[in-house]
């Protein structure tokens, strides 16, 4: 429509969406990213230090959503490097790896440690996604059953998970989509239940208005 | 406490009695005869144990009595002297004159005149070959039958003797005389011996010499020694304390020098050295002590000098015991140590005594007995030194005193540590010195290794004594932190002082690090101070919220986060600083500390101080924003002071991340990725603030309407915001990024590096478009209030253009003062960027008002007036060429256009739009035909060739066809003929060849659009229902205007084709002229060639 509009951006501003990707080191969180933003595969990636950053332009629905993706290093020596960007998250992935029962152990610590440091309100439904990765991996390599990540999913009322391989590109895509439309789903939930909003500012408290700025909802009266 | 020292001198409180003497008869000291060596051993540890005070005096009385020396000070006098000794002694008045008579009946003492002969110089030749072989013979005037000679030395005229001699005197010293003369040996020679010189002999004089020995020789048969020159001293010229002089050698009849003679001079005894030098170190103490109590001196001052009558008595003591200046100098050391326990004395002095020892006693001429007296002495002596060393602290270094002190002090250490101590001596007891920590093998002797124990020593107690002095009596976590700072603080300003008072000294004097070990210990104990309390207070550390700038006051100031994460950062850069101390003063042990890592203690920290700065930089914009009176800063800018004090707010963020200095490469480069986030989440927060700041202004209401104005307050709001996101590229730049991009690089890879430096270029990049969006969204805000003006203005202009109206001079008015407004104002870019979202709102609102008046049924002048209309107001915008880049608005106005055009014109339309679709086919299904035309004048001449490839239109598979020319737009060429061709029976291939002429209007030809039709049909056989095959446009302008003949002319090969569906615009707009006949039947027609 506004092609015309060189280096400039749109007027029609889209939604921007604030991801980020948790789990075990070595689980292959930038290697989803790197499939997810540029379709690449690198076998022989590096630890991610501290953190990463990418955006990537999604349409659903016929609106299209900016993703911006901080990808985390999962070493637990980087916890406080990686902590600070948790707030003012609108979506976060837990990852582990299919062939590695330890990270898949390790969601609920991933998952309390994000709702620590994002300061997400406590009753607040989240919407977190859950993603295992390497689904590639050959059947006796396996640790993790899909009945497992589903299970443990019910438990903790957390409603999208998905099996994916960054290596073959499988359910990557679909992985991220479907955390789009759960944070949608929950979205138009809240715009039902929302509050009039108050007049003072508060960071931390994620508000639907303010979608557009990457920063966390910093003001809005 | 100086009485008490005395008592303790008399030591077995025995009775007095005689002092035995043992007498050496020998020249050297360490001989004796007459008695055994073991016996007189024995004699002296009695006398030595049994000596009591008494005999001590009376041996002061007859030194009195019988002083010596040419220095003898007489105006002092005896009786002086005798009252001095007396009070300094502590004798009653009846047992002093006891004591004095027993000592004048003593026969006057027996002294020595020591002499060395050194050395003599210059000495006149005496032999014949032009040298001499001197030697020296000395006696007393008043017994020179008493003859002492040196060895001879052969030809030589600057001979060293360096030997020792001892003179008994025995007449009074007044009146004797040390005679020295130097005598050539000549020994006994045959005049045969003497001629076998001559060979030797130098020179004219040397030859009559020889001639005048050989003659003497010859005459005498015996041998002549041959005075060279001498010397007379009278005794009474060499001081009690001795002498080293050059004295000239004179000769009777000589006028000239002979030679000069060095020979030191002293008085001696033949005391025991043992007792004298015991009786020397009584003596000592006890006129010190007098003297100390007399003159009250302070502690630490007294450097050595004694009333004029105690130094006569010591100076006497030592001429008449005939000690050396070493063992003099022993028995200060051994007795100012043992007074400097209890009455400090001047380290100058002792270090002054080091001086005058140090060298004997490194030598080993020091006997075994002195060399251990010297030790227990040094032994009495450091604990006070080591404490000038941990008390350091409580001296002023602004005096030189101290620093004198200090320097003494440590000379004195240095000497000790140079000397070997005695083998099984415990220099420093653990019971003297508890705060030892070296524990080597055996006795502790080392003297670097406690100076650096008593160095910590002395900064571990003054730092207990801070510790003690700054405890605080809350114990918030606050307090603690603050305390913790205060306490680096001092510690650093002590490092401070050290560095710049003592280091050097120390250096120096004795080659000890002090700063250094100062900062060892130092460093161990914040690290151990610090660390726990740190990294537990980063564990519970308090979530920052920001509610508002106001929300502040009700806070309580010792548990409220700000608070608590600020006074962390603060104990951060005071660690930080002490850390860096590090890197000047041990360089080479820097990397071995543990406080060298001292960030990791307070990495959880980093994200609370990364929110506090956030948390103060939107307290400010907040309060910046309020305060911005939305006027230009000056005439250059086009913003206001909001703006520039944002700037002023990052500034200090970056101060903070300097300051930081944050040393992991990996923690620097994730800090950054968050700052910038964050500076991002600034501006979008100073955009919200800004906007919500002019909202409102600018909505005015006057007699007409409620409009909207466009303020300067709005255009400010928009720069500033701009102005701001300007500078987060620089801002971020000043990070420091690239430099931490090659750090990655060095010490990961650079394919990791530059991941980093991606993510970085990423957040950048979001954080500028994240503001941009903000600009956009303000501007729109700005548009949509024109938006209703500007909609009113089009549908007025619509509904009475070209009538004069004041409400649509106003109403331009309006617009064009926005726009000046905004184009004066706005920087060029928001400028555009402005016109752009105008232009869009103007076609959206186009959209409405067309499709509104569609649904009317509006004329179609309504259309065209509001075409007009929107030119005249484009023309107002302030670069209209710019328009034609808005894709959105061209459109509108194209679909504005044909909705403008009368119901001929626009069926005309629908051909135009036909025929530049058609010629854009290449390969039609319908067929081709080929014809060629040319104008000649006003008339058009067409000849239609042929068809190939027509689409079968029978059951047959094969067609009859025929071609009928139209001429467009119809109503304008209603009085021609629709020529057409006669009609070839099935084929798909019909050759025509048939020309037509027609001859137009002068205005017919000039129509610019004007069009050829072909439209290709099917005969029917009853010819009532003729099938539609297809047709080709070709327009008037494509036609050449040529004399020449239609057969030299190229063939024209146009594609048949059909019209498809109704999409286009003009088609649309046709089918919303419901009420008009010329457009519904048209449309009729069309669609029934679309269907055919």
């Amino acid at each position: 429509m506004a092609a015309a509009r060189n280096n400039m951006r749109p007027a029609q501003k889209n939604t921007l969406l604030k991801v980020v990707i948790l789990g075990d080191g070595g689980v292959g969180k930038s290697c989803l990213m790197n499939r997810f933003v540029s379709n690449q595969f690198d076998e022989h990636s590096f630890h991610t230090i501290g953190v990463e950053f990418l955006n990537k332009d999604v349409d659903i629905d016929g609106e299209t959503y900016t993703l911006q993706i901080w990808d985390t290093a999962g070493q637990e020596r980087f916890k406080t490097l990686r902590t600070p960007f948790y707030r003012g998250s609108d979506i976060c992935m837990l990852t582990y790896a299919v062939d590695d029962r330890p990270s898949f152990r390790n969601l609920e610590m991933w998952k309390n440690e994000f709702l620590y440091y994002a300061d997400v309100r406590e009753n607040a439904q989240f919407p977190f996604i859950v993603v295992g990765n390497k689904s590639d991996v050959p059947a006796e390599e396996r640790e993790v059953s899909h009945l497992e990540m589903s299970t443990w999913c019910n438990e903790n009322s957390i409603t999208s998970c998905i099996e994916a391989s960054a290596k073959n590109a499988n359910n990557v895509q679909e992985a991220f989509r479907m955390a789009v439309q759960h944070w949608l789903r929950l979205e138009t939930r809240a715009d039902r239940n929302e509050q009039p909003i108050n007049d003072t500012v508060d960071l931390t408290k994620r508000h639907s208005e303010n979608r557009m700025s990457c920063c966390i909802g910093a003001a809005d009266d | 406490m100086l009485r008490a020292a005395v008592s303790e001198c008399n030591l077995n409180g025995g009775v007095p009695r005689t002092m035995p003497r043992v007498r050496r008869r020998s020249l050297t000291r360490n001989q004796f005869r007459g008695i055994k060596k073991e016996e007189l051993q024995r004699r002296t540890s009695m006398y030595l144990a049994s000596m009591t005070i008494d005999e001590l005096y009376a041996e002061i009385l007859y030194e009195i009595l019988h002083n010596v020396g040419c220095d003898v000070n007489y105006e002092i006098g005896q009786t002086a002297l005798f009252s001095y000794a007396q009070d300094a002694f502590k004798i009653a008045n009846d047992k002093h004159r006891r004591l004095l008579e027993m000592a004048e009946k003593k026969e006057a003492p027996e002294l020595l005149l020591n002499v060395e002969v050194i050395e003599a110089k210059d000495l006149k030749p005496k032999d014949s070959n032009g040298l001499s072989d001197p030697f020296v013979t000395l006696f007393l005037t008043s017994n020179n039958s008493h003859r002492y000679n040196t060895s001879v030395k052969t030809m030589t005229l600057s001979p060293v003797w360096e030997e020792h001699f001892a003179l008994p005197i025995t007449s009074s010293i007044n009146d004797d005389t040390l005679c020295l003369e130097v005598w050539d040996f000549d020994p006994a020679e045959s005049v045969k011996e003497k001629l076998g010189k001559i060979f030797e002999v130098k020179g004219v004089k040397g030859m009559r010499k020889l001639v005048k020995e050989i003659a003497v020789t010859a005459t005498t048969g015996q041998h002549e020694n041959e005075l060279i020159g001498r010397a007379k001293i009278p005794l009474n010229t060499i001081p009690a304390s001795g002498m080293t002089m050059w004295y000239s050698l004179d000769k009777k009849n000589k006028v000239n020098r002979q030679g000069v003679l060095k020979v030191r001079i002293s008085y001696s005894s033949e005391k025991n050295n043992q007792v004298a030098e015991q009786e020397h170190r009584h003596v000592l103490r006890i006129i010190l002590l007098h003297e100390l109590e007399m003159s009250k001196v302070a502690p630490y001052w007294w450097c050595g000098t004694f009333s004029p009558q105690g130094e006569q008595l010591l100076t006497q003591h030592i001429a008449q015991s005939g000690l050396n200046p070493t063992e003099v100098a022993l028995c200060q050391w051994s007795v100012f140590a043992g007074i400097h326990q209890n009455h400090q004395l001047s380290f100058t002095l002792f270090s002054n005594l080091l001086d005058k020892l140090i060298k004997p006693l490194q030598s080993n001429s020091v006997s075994e007995e002195d060399l251990k007296l010297f030790w227990e002495a040094t032994k009495k002596l450091l604990p006070s030194c080591f404490s000038i060393i941990r008390k350091i602290r409580k001296k002023s270094t602004s005096e030189k005193a101290t620093m004198k002190q200090v320097t003494e002090v440590l000379k004195i250490l240095n000497y000790i540590n140079s000397l070997e101590p005695l083998p099984n001596f415990d220099l420093f007891p653990s019971t003297i010195y508890p705060w030892i920590t070296y524990h080597g093998e055996g006795n502790n002797c080392n003297v670097p290794a406690t100076l650096n124990d008593a160095v910590a020593q002395g900064a571990s107690d003054w730092l207990n004594h801070i510790l003690e002095n700054n405890k605080r009596p809350d114990e918030t976590e606050i307090s603690r932190l603050q305390n913790l700072i205060q306490i680096i603080q001092l510690v650093r300003s002590d490092l401070q002082k050290a560095i710049e008072f003592y280091d050097k000294l120390f250096q120096e004097t004795i080659n000890f690090q002090y700063a250094k070990a100062l900062y060892v210990f130092y460093q161990a104990k914040i690290s151990t101070m610090v660390e726990p309390e740190v990294r537990e207070i980063c564990k519970g550390l308090k979530k920052l919220n920001y509610t508002g700038y106001n929300s502040l006051t009700n806070g309580d100031a010792n548990t409220d986060p700000l608070t608590e994460g600020t006074s962390l950062f603060e104990l951060y850069l005071a660690v930080q600083r002490f850390a860096t101390l590090a890197l000047g003063l041990c360089p080479a042990d820097c990397d071995t500390f543990h406080i060298k890592n001292f960030h990791e203690w307070f990495h959880g920290g980093v994200a609370q101080w990364l929110d506090i700065a956030v948390y103060k930089a939107l307290q400010r914009i907040e309060k910046a924003v309020e305060l911005d009176k939305l006027v230009h800063v000056d005439n250059t800018v086009k913003y206001s002071s909001s703006a520039v004090d944002t700037l002023t707010i990052f500034y200090q963020v970056k101060v903070f991340w300097q300051q930081l200095n944050w040393p992991d490469v990996e923690g620097y480069y994730t800090f950054i990725a968050k700052i910038i986030d964050d500076i991002c989440r600034c501006c979008v927060f100073y955009a919200d603030k800004m906007s919500a700041r002019v909202d409102g202004m600018g909505d005015v209401q006057d007699i007409y309407e409620k409009k909207f104005e466009v303020t300067n307050e709005w255009c400010l709001a928009i720069n500033n915001i701009d102005y701001v996101r300007e500078t987060l590229e620089p801002f971020t730049r000043d990070l420091g990024m690239e430099e931490v991009i090659q750090k990655i690089s060095k010490l990961k890879s650079p394919v990791e590096a530059q991941r980093c430096q991606h993510t970085l270029e990423n957040v950048i990049a979001n954080a500028i478009d994240t503001v941009r969006n903000k600009i956009i969204e303000l501007l729109e805000i700005v548009v949509a209030k024109m938006a209703p003006a500007m909609k009113r203005l089009l549908i007025e202009g619509a509904e009475l253009c070209n009538q004069d109206s004041n409400s649509i001079d106003r109403l331009m008015m309006y617009v064009d003062n926005n726009l000046s407004t905004l184009h004066r104002e706005l920087n060029e870019e928001n400028f555009n960027r402005t016109l752009e979202i105008v232009w869009d709102m103007l076609s959206k609102t186009l959209c409405e008002i067309i499709q509104s008046n569609l649904d009317k049924r509006r004329p179609p002048s309504f259309f065209d007036n509001l075409r007009k209309t929107l030119n005249l107001m484009l023309g107002s915008f302030k670069n209209p060429a710019d328009c034609d880049n808005c894709n959105d608005l061209k459109r509108t106005e194209q679909i504005l256009r044909i909705h403008g055009l009368e119901t001929a014109d626009l069926i005309h339309q629908v051909h135009l739009d036909m025929a530049d679709h058609f010629n854009k086919i290449k390969d039609s299904p319908y067929g081709e035909i080929s014809v060629r035309c040319k104008f000649e004048g006003n008339t058009l001449a067409v000849e239609v060739m042929n068809a190939r490839n027509l689409m079968a239109m029978d059951s047959n598979g094969s067609c009859d066809a025929f071609i009928r020319v139209h001429l467009l737009p119809e109503h304008k060429f209603s009085e021609h003929d629709k020529p057409k061709t006669k009609t070839h029976n099935k084929t798909q291939f019909p050759l025509f060849d048939e020309k037509f002429v027609l001859k137009l209007s002068p205005e017919q030809r000039q129509i610019e659009d004007a069009l050829l039709l072909f439209s290709v049909k099917d005969k029917d056989l009853l010819g009532y229902n003729n099938q539609y095959i297809g047709e080709a446009f070709l327009d008037f302008k494509s036609i050449e205007d040529t004399t020449l003949p239609l057969t030299s002319l190229p063939q024209i090969h146009l594609q048949l084709s059909r019209p498809k569906d109704l999409t286009l615009d003009s088609v649309k707009a046709l089918e919303y002229r419901q009420g008009d006949k010329q457009a519904k039947e048209f449309l009729k027609k069309f669609k029934q060639r679309m269907g055919s």
